[in-house]
C-alpha cells in the first residue's frame, strides 16, 4: 500500500507541472493467488504492480498514454506522449471535458486482515480442508486468492478521489473418482468467509453426484444454482446494460425502453452499495457513482454511462466509466438481481420433475443479443429432480436459450443471495431461480 | 556508448544474477529463474467518426520463480531497484516454503540443457515509427467505406501493435534475450434493421489477423480494398435466409477452422490440462494420458502439428519463458494422438522432454504450457475452396467466428459464424444468417473427408487466448486450410 497522501502527492506534482488539461488515475496494488489441485498446491503467486494513466486534453481531443513507472520521469514522458496522441487526433464533439471536485457516497472496500492473508495462512487454512476431503477419499481443486489495490484520481480542475480495496476469493472444487462439486465464497474481508461450512456444503454435493446418466435435450423444469445467474450477468452485462452495446443498437434495450421484456418477478440493478459488492464510490472519470435500475418489474428501465456516452444519449452518466484510453463504454460492475421469497430448498421440494444445476460453464451471448440467445454447458454437478427430491446424477448438458424468455418464465427465486467476483473486476449478487421450459440442446459425452 | 535502455537492462540483470545467485545458495532451492521484460504496446480503436480508444503503454519489471523441495514459489515486482530485486526473490522463496506445506509429489524437471542465445523475430517497418496520423488514416479510410449504407449503426476499425524485449536467466545457467515485434489489426461492420442484428469482419473476427512482424503486416491485410464487400454482406444478412436446422456437409473457411483447432485440438492437449492444473477454471481434457499414442482423433487425413518455429507468425518464438528451443512436434498425426504440449515438469510425465511450451503474458505472469503455432497441415494435392465446393452435393460452407463454447474436457463444442451459403450441386446457392454447428471433438474429426491444399493455407493469429488464474491472455496462432466435414448436426435446436 503506497496509502492516499502518498499516491496523491505524486499525481498532483505531476499535474503542476502538466502542459494543460491533465487526469492522471492510478490503479494497482498487490495481488497474491495460491491453485492446487489433486488436494497439493501447484502455483503459488504474488505480483506488485499498478498502472499510471496519464490523459491529456487539447481543446476536444483526448490523447492517453500508460506507465507502470511512477518516477517524475516516467509519469512526464508518459504525458509527452498523450500530447502526441492528443495533436494527432481528430476533434471530439462528445467530449464532455474533465470533472472539477465531487463529493462521494463511502462505500465499504478494505479489511487490514485481508491485506495480511500470506501464503501461509492461505496453506493453513487448505490443509485442513484438504484433510476434511480424504476423509471421504476425496481431492481439492481451485485457486485461493488474496489482494490489496488502491484507485487515485485527480485532475488540474481540482478533482481527487481515492479508494483502497482488499478481496479475498476461494473457489473449492472436491472430486470423487466419479463426482465433482463446487463452492466459491468472496468477501473483501477474509475473516467472514466460514471455510469449513464451504469445504462440507461441496464435499456433500460431491458425494451426490455418483452413477451420472444422461438425459436426452430437451425442454425441462430447471432450477439454477446462484453461481449459474452469476454467468449470465457477466455476459448482459456486456452485451446489454452497457452504453456501447446500448448506443450500438445490439442490446435488447436498445430503443425498448419502457417496454417488458421479462416477467414481472425480475428486477436487475447496479449498486456499489449492496453488501460485499466491491463498488467504488467514483467511476474512473470521477463522476459520483449512482445505483442504476437497469430492469425493475420485467420492464426495462436503464443503462449506465460514462460522460461521452451520456452526451451521445441526451442522457446523465451513471458513474460507470472504464479506464482511459479504452473503448469499450460504460460497463455495470456491480450487477444485483432482486431477492424472491423462496429457498433453493423449497424450489426442490415443490419441483415435479426437472434438472438442478449447480454451474454453468463456457456461456456464450453473442448469439443474438437481441434476445439475448445464450449457450453455455453445465458443470461441477448437474441433478434430476423428481417428486420434490434430487434422485439422480446426470452427465453436463448443453443449453442454448433466450434469456428474455427464460426470465420470462420464472416461478421461484431465492431469499438468499450470493457474491461473486469475476477476475476481481465484476461483481455479482444472485439469487437461486426456478425457471419453467428451459431449453437443453446437448450432451456431454466423448 | 550504451542508450537509457541498454543501461537500464544491463543495471537488471546484474542485480537478478545476483539473486539468482543467492538463491542457488539457499538449502533447499533446486532451481530458480528469473525473466525481465519490458513492452511498448499501442492500441487504437476507431468507430464511426470518432476514435474511441487510443492508448499507449510501456510497462517494465520481473518475475522470479522458484523450486523450493520440489514446490514452486513466483513473485514479480516492477519497482526496478536493487533491494526491490532482493525483496522478491525473497517473497519467492517464502511462497514456495508456503507450497511445500501440502506437497506430496516434488516437481522434479526434465533435463533440458541450459540455452545461451539470443532471437528476433522478423520485421521490415517497425511499426512505432509509422507516425500516428497514418494509422488512423488507414483506418478511417476503411471505416468511411463501411458506413456508406446508413443501416450500418457500428463501423469499427481496429489495431494493435506490440514491442517486447525479454531477458531470461537461471540457476543452470541459462541466459536468454529475445525482441519480438506484433501487429495486428481488423474491421468490423454492425448492421441492424428493426430487431435485426449482423455483423462482418474482416480479416476475421475480434480485432482481426496479427502476426510477428512489422507494420508491412497491417499494409499487407487489404483493410480498405475489402471494406465494400464486408459492407455489402453485412446488409445482406439482414434479409438473409436462417441456417436451416439439421445434419449436413460442412465446409468451414480457414478463420473458423482456426477457432475450431485452437478449442478442440490446442487446448486439449495442453500437457497441465491433462494432468488437471486447470480443473478449477476453463477444465480438463478427455485426452487423457492413457489415450497417447493410440486414440483416433481424427480421420487418416487429419495432421495437427505445434510449431514454434514458422518465422513471422505470433506463436512463434526463439526460446520459451522456461529457456527451452522453439520446435516443431507432431500432436495427431494421420488422425491418431501421437503428443502433448510440454513443459520442463509436465514432459516427464510422458517420458520425454519438453517441447517449449510454456510461456507468459508479461513479466509479472508465472509461465504456463500455452499454444504455438498449432496448424492443421493441409492435403498433398489438396483441393482449392472452389473445388471442394465444387466436389459437395448438399452443404453448407461457414465463415468468420461469431460465438463459441465448449465443455470442460472439451468434447461437446457449439460455435456460431458470422456468415454461411448453402451449396447445392457443387454450387453456392444462397447466404444463410446465424448458422451455428455442434458437434463432440472426436466424432467431428473423424468426419474431415477433404482439407484444401497448401494454395489456401494460411496462418491466422490469435492475441487473446485466455488461461490461468491470474487469467492471461496469450498471442498464439494457427495455420489451416478449409475442411469438410461430413453429417454434421447445424442449428442449435432454438
Amino acid at each position: 500500500m503506497i496509502g492516499r497522501e502518498e499516491i496523491l502527492k505524486v499525481l498532483k506534482r505531476a499535474l503542476g507541472r502538466a502542459e494543460g488539461p491533465t487526469e492522471i488515475l492510478f490503479m494497482g496494488g498487490r495481488s497474491e493467488l495460491t491453485r492446487y489441485t489433486k488436494s497439493q498446491i501447484h502455483q503459488n503467486v504474488a505480483q506488485e504492480d499498478f498502472t499510471v494513466y496519464v490523459k491529456v486534453v487539447e481543446g476536444t481531443r483526448v490523447g492517453v498514454a500508460r506507465t507502470n513507472q511512477l518516477a517524475e520521469e516516467a509519469i512526464a514522458a508518459a504525458e509527452r506522449k498523450a500530447r502526441e496522441i492528443a495533436r494527432r487526433q481528430p476533434e471530439n464533439p462528445h467530449f464532455p471535458g474533465l470533472l472539477g471536485p465531487q463529493e462521494y457516497t463511502p462505500t465499504e472496500t478494505y479489511c487490514e486482515t485481508t491485506a495480511r492473508f500470506g501464503p501461509d495462512r492461505r496453506a493453513e487454512v487448505l490443509k485442513k480442508i484438504f484433510a476434511k476431503a480424504a476423509e471421504k477419499g476425496f481431492e481439492v481443486a481451485g485457486s485461493f486468492s488474496v489482494s490489496e489495490w488502491e484507485v487515485a484520481l485527480a485532475n488540474t480542475e481540482g478533482l481527487e478521489a481515492y479508494q483502497p480495496v482488499t478481496g479475498a476469493e476461494i473457489g473449492l472444487v472436491v472430486m470423487s473418482e466419479e463426482g465433482i462439486a463446487r463452492a466459491d465464497a468472496f468477501s473483501h474481508d477474509v475473516e467472514h468467509i466460514d471455510f469449513d461450512s464451504l469445504a462440507a456444503k461441496a464435499i456433500a454435493r460431491c458425494e451426490l453426484d455418483r452413477g451420472k446418466i444422461e438425459l436426452p435435450p430437451g425442454e425441462y423444469t430447471v432450477i439454477l444454482e446462484p453461481a449459474c445467474l452469476a454467468e449470465v450477468m457477466m455476459w448482459l452485462s456486456f452485451t446489454a446494460f452497457g452504453s456501447e452495446s446500448y448506443l450500438s443498437g445490439q442490446s435488447f434495450l436498445s430503443g425498448a425502453l419502457g417496454e417488458r421484456s421479462m416477467g414481472e418477478n425480475i428486477t436487475i440493478y447496479d449498486s456499489a452499495w449492496e453488501p460485499e459488492a466491491q463498488g467504488l464510490p467514483f467511476d474512473l472519470e470521477g463522476t459520483p457513482k449512482r445505483k442504476v435500475v437497469l430492469i425493475e418489474r420485467g420492464v426495462n428501465k436503464g443503462v449506465v454511462f460514462d460522460r461521452a456516452g451520456a452526451k451521445k444519449a441526451g442522457a446523465e452518466p451513471t458513474g460507470h466509466a472504464g479506464p482511459p484510453g479504452s473503448p469499450w463504454g460504460a460497463i455495470p460492475w456491480n450487477l444485483c438481481m432482486a431477492p424472491g421469497d423462496s429457498s433453493l430448498e423449497e424450489m426442490i421440494a415443490s419441483c415435479k420433475r426437472g434438472i438442478l444445476v449447480s454451474n454453468f460453464h463456457y456461456v456464450n451471448g453473442y448469439l443474438d443479443t437481441k434476445r439475448a440467445l445464450m449457450t453455455g454447458m453445465t458443470r461441477y454437478g448437474t441433478f434430476l429432480v423428481e417428486n420434490g427430491e434430487i434422485t439422480q446424477a446426470l452427465a453436463n448438458l448443453r443449453w442454448t436459450e433466450s434469456m428474455l424468455k427464460a426470465f420470462s418464465n420464472v416461478v421461484a427465486i431465492s431469499r438468499e443471495r450470493e457474491v461473486f467476483a469475476r477476475g476481481g473486476a465484476f461483481f455479482s449478487i444472485v439469487p437461486a431461480m426456478m425457471i419453467e421450459g428451459f431449453t437443453f440442446t446437448g450432451v456431454q459425452r466423448g | 556508448m550504451f542508450n537509457p535502455r541498454e543501461r537500464r537492462e544491463m543495471e537488471v540483470k546484474a542485480w537478478l544474477l545476483e539473486a539468482l545467485d543467492d538463491l542457488k545458495r539457499t538449502e533447499g532451492v533446486v532451481y530458480a529463474d528469473a525473466r525481465y521484460l519490458e513492452r511498448e504496446t499501442e492500441s487504437i480503436t476507431v468507430r464511426n467518426e470518432e476514435v474511441a480508444g487510443l492508448s499507449h503503454e510501456e510497462t517494465k519489471g520481473y518475475g522470479i520463480r522458484v523450486l523450493y523441495r520440489g514446490s514452486w514459489g513466483f513473485a514479480a515486482s516492477g519497482v526496478l531497484k536493487p533491494e526491490a530485486v532482493r525483496e522478491t526473490a525473497r517473497r519467492a522463496l517464502a511462497i514456495a516454503k508456503a507450497s511445500y506445506l501440502t506437497q506430496k509429489k516434488p516437481v522434479k524437471l526434465d533435463d533440458t540443457p541450459p540455452q545461451r542465445g539470443t532471437y528476433k523475430s522478423p520485421w521490415e517497418e517497425d511499426p512505432f515509427d509509422v507516425s500516428l496520423d497514418e494509422k488512423l488514416e488507414l483506418l478511417f479510410s476503411a471505416v468511411r467505406i463501411l458506413r456508406k449504407d446508413k443501416r450500418i449503426v457500428k463501423a469499427e476499425g481496429a489495431m494493435q501493435l506490440f514491442h517486447t524485449r525479454k531477458l531470461f536467466l537461471s540457476t543452470e545457467g541459462a541466459e536468454i534475450e529475445q525482441e519480438i515485434v506484433e501487429s495486428g489489426a481488423g474491421i468490423e461492420a454492425t448492421a441492424v434493421e428493426g430487431r435485426e442484428v449482423q455483423r462482418r469482419s474482416f480479416p476475421t473476427s475480434f480485432g482481426g489477423n496479427y502476426a510477428a512482424r512489422g507494420y508491412e503486416f497491417i499494409r499487407s491485410l487489404g483493410l480498405v480494398k475489402n471494406a465494400d464487400r464486408i459492407r455489402e454482406e453485412a446488409i445482406a444478412l439482414l434479409s438473409a435466409a436462417p441456417c436451416p436446422v439439421g445434419e449436413f456437409d460442412l465446409i468451414l473457411a480457414g478463420d473458423q477452422l482456426a477457432l475450431q483447432v485452437h478449442e478442440s485440438c490446442g487446448h486439449p492437449t495442453e500437457l497441465d490440462r491433462v494432468l488437471g492444473t486447470e480443473i478449477s477454471y476453463a477444465g480438463g481434457s478427455f485426452l487423457t494420458l492413457d489415450k497417447l499414442g493410440k486414440y483416433r482423433y481424427g480421420s487418416e487425413i487429419v495432421n495437427l502439428v505445434a510449431d514454434a518455429t514458422i518465422p513471422g507468425s505470433i506463436g512463434s518464438f526463439g526460446y520459451d519463458d522456461e529457456g527451452v528451443p522453439a520446435q516443431k512436434t507432431y500432436l495427431v498425426r494421420e488422425g491418431i494422438l501421437v503428443g502433448y504440449l510440454t513443459s520442463r515438469e509436465t514432459a516427464p510425465v510422458i517420458g520425454r522432454r519438453s517441447n517449449g511450451c510454456m510461456r507468459a503474458e508479461s513479466w509479472h505472469h508465472i509461465p504456463l504450457i500455452r499454444m504455438v503455432n498449432i496448424n492443421l497441415e493441409p492435403a498433398p494435392d489438396g483441393p482449392t475452396l472452389e473445388e471442394l465446393i465444387a466436389d459437395t452435393k448438399h452443404g453448407i460452407l461457414m465463415q468468420t467466428n461469431k460465438s463459441w463454447s465448449i465443455d470442460d474436457l472439451r468434447l461437446n463444442f457449439q460455435f456460431g459464424c458470422e456468415i454461411a451459403w448453402e451449396i447445392m450441386d457443387g454450387k453456392k446457392v444462397r447466404l444463410l444468417k446465424n448458422p451455428v454447428y455442434t458437434g463432440i471433438t472426436p466424432e467431428f474429426w473423424r468426419s474431415c473427408d477433404a482439407i484444401c491444399g497448401k494454395s489456401e493455407w494460411k496462418i491466422w493469429g490469435l492475441p487473446n487466448c485466455g488461461k490461468g488464474e491470474p487469467s492471461q491472455a496469450m498471442h498464439v496462432a494457427h495455420g489451416t486450410a478449409p475442411a469438410r466435414f461430413r453429417k454434421v448436426r447445424i442449428g442449435s435446436g432454438k
